[in-house]
């Protein structure tokens, strides 16, 4: 199992460039009308989206390893991390690094977790419809949704709510925020390691 | 003043221990099996050692683990 599970993600790691290389392809095949395409661009074509569904479940089965597997685990991330534990020294400041890390990684969460609660916006309403002769409004609000909310009916449109600034929750996708989240534990790791090892 | 609020300070007389032998931090580093920073590191005193590389410190120059290290008290 474990002879496979390298074998796999080498072929992960050496098929990124191919991946890279065919979705470039693919984006340019779809600029082009079929018709006008020969046959042998089409073949390609298929044989990108393939090798590009291989992928993707290779990527599925190895965040499902790395999840479950802590020898493959532990074999995998500690090179990603540039984790080094040479001796007991170094195995001490790991313990040390990996705690900042997950405290401030935490700290972050909490903050991020808060901004995600948040709306505010700030509008102004008609005339015939002020509120104490006021028409400009800045609303508050709380909120703690646990699932992803499709778009409901814009309500501003109905009572003719004219927005001047609106935030609503964090203006950047999940995707983003994972992705910052991963890079931030390399970098908060690595820059806790080295601040210890001075 | 208890005992309990007193620290201890470890001090290692290993960077003598180790003149006195001829040798590198890094051949000493080699011999007993860790980088030649953790060695940088326990001379400057940043680092006390385990009890299991003292006695391998120990056991390496044929020595008492008492005559590399020994324990000052310290007040607060």
């Amino acid at each position: 199992m474990k002879r496979f599970d390298s074998v796999l993600l080498r072929i992960f790691l050496y098929g990124l460039p191919l991946i890279f290389l065919l979705a470039i392809f693919s984006y340019s095949y779809d600029s082009v009308p079929p018709a006008s395409a020969s046959n042998y661009i089409k073949l390609l074509d298929n044989f990108s989206g393939l090798m590009f569904m291989s992928w993707m479940l290779l990527s599925i089965y190895l965040g499902i390893r790395l999840m479950f597997s802590g020898i493959f685990r532990e074999k995998v991330l500690t090179k990603l991390t540039f984790i080094k534990e040479r001796d007991e020294r170094e195995v001490m400041l790991t313990g040390k690094a990996a705690k900042a890390t997950m405290l401030t990684t935490l700290a972050i969460l909490i903050f991020l977790f808060v901004l995600s609660c948040f709306q505010i916006s700030v509008y102004s309403i008609p005339s015939e419809k002020a509120i104490d002769g006021k028409t400009n409004i800045i609303s508050l609000d709380v909120k703690l949704e646990l699932l992803e909310n499709l778009p409901k009916d814009d309500v501003r449109e109905a009572t003719q709510k004219q927005t001047i600034f609106a935030y609503t929750g964090l203006p950047i996708s999940s995707s983003a925020v994972i992705l910052g989240l991963i890079v931030w534990q390399v970098v908060a790791y690595n820059d806790s390691m080295r601040r210890f090892m001075k | 003043m208890t005992k309990s609020t007193m620290q201890l300070k470890i001090i290692n007389r290993l960077h003598v221990i180790r003149a006195e032998h001829r040798i590198t931090q890094d051949q000493l580093a080699k011999a007993i099996g860790v980088t030649r920073a953790t060695i940088v590191a326990i001379e400057g005193g940043g680092y006390n050692p385990s009890l299991e590389l003292a006695f391998r410190l120990a056991r390496y120059f044929k020595t008492d683990i008492n005559a590399i290290f020994s324990v000052e008290e310290e007040n607060e």
